[in-house]
């Protein structure tokens, strides 16, 4: 594995509640979240960079909506 | 780049012949990777088409290129595993770890290991069709072994999924005990497996 830095995080009440449900609901660690967080973000950029459009489709009920990247 | 012995079998006498599996490969390792395989792939194809075998016999990634592949090792959801053998490139495989998630019930929608590309040397390939029978052979096993290792690393449990050319669909369900989930449509209809953390256990357990 490479090697590994560490930083302190300063997040609000809301942001760390979301963190730690989202830590239990996936199983992951805080740390594992964050970094899954980073690698999804990262990837949807280059491809949206690339040209690519991100959407959200809603089989059952026919929809499809772009999502917005800035 | 990480590095650790491990044994594939030379399939001329059957003996345990020391490798390299790699880890952490770079965009450039894969065009040097495509650079030894591309002219063996050649090959195979002439004698493929001088026999006249049929086309639903050929290999299935015979039109691979990996220098294609290569960009995808510069995102951080990417990485790519090596094996080296003989100072060639035995077998390559590459994994995604944010982009796809759990399918099977008990963990539907958690993270897991994505084999998004797996392929042994064009020299490896077993075509009797042509009389080839392959140089090595536990590669494809040894890759898959270090993605569920991967999927441990990363705190999945082991949980491995991928899409399955039809000719390795039965080394995924009986040689990695994979359950085959159903055909993607989004993926030319094939077939999507995934390794449950418990039948990772026991893929681990049976490996050792």
């Amino acid at each position: 594995m490479a090697t590994k830095r560490t930083m302190t995080l300063n997040l609000t009440d809301a942001e760390m509640n979301a963190l730690e449900e989202l830590s239990q609901k996936k199983d992951l660690s805080k740390t594992a979240v964050l970094r899954q967080a980073l690698r999804l973000f990262q990837m949807v950029d280059s491809r949206i960079e690339r040209g690519e459009k991100l959407y959200f489709e809603d089989e059952a009920k026919k929809e499809k909506a772009e999502v917005m990247v800035l | 780049m990480s590095a650790s012995v491990v044994q594939i079998i030379r399939r001329s006498d059957e003996a345990s012949v020391d490798a390299k599996l790699l880890g952490g490969i770079k965009p450039t390792d894969l065009l040097v990777v495509e650079g030894e395989w591309a002219p063996e792939r050649s090959v195979v194809m002439q004698e493929l088409l001088q026999q006249g075998v049929s086309r639903d016999k050929w290999p299935q990634s015979l039109h691979w290129d990996w220098r294609k592949k290569s960009p995808q090792l510069k995102l951080l959801e990417s990485a790519g595993y090596g094996i080296v053998c003989d100072k060639r490139w035995q077998g390559v495989m590459l994994t995604k770890t944010a982009s796809h998630f759990a399918m099977l019930d008990k963990d539907k929608g958690k993270p897991l290991v994505y084999v998004d590309y797996l392929e042994v040397a064009p020299w490896n390939w077993v075509i009797p069709e042509i009389g080839r029978e392959g140089e090595f052979r536990g590669i494809g096993s040894l890759l898959f072994w270090r993605a569920v290792k991967q999927s441990q690393e990363e705190g999945f449990y082991g949980r491995v999924g991928l899409h399955a050319l039809p000719q390795s669909e039965p080394f995924y369900e009986k040689g990695c005990g994979m359950t085959p989930v159903g055909r993607d449509a989004s993926k030319q209809n094939l077939l999507y497996f995934e390794l449950s953390r418990q039948q990772a256990e026991r893929f681990l357990k049976e490996g050792d």
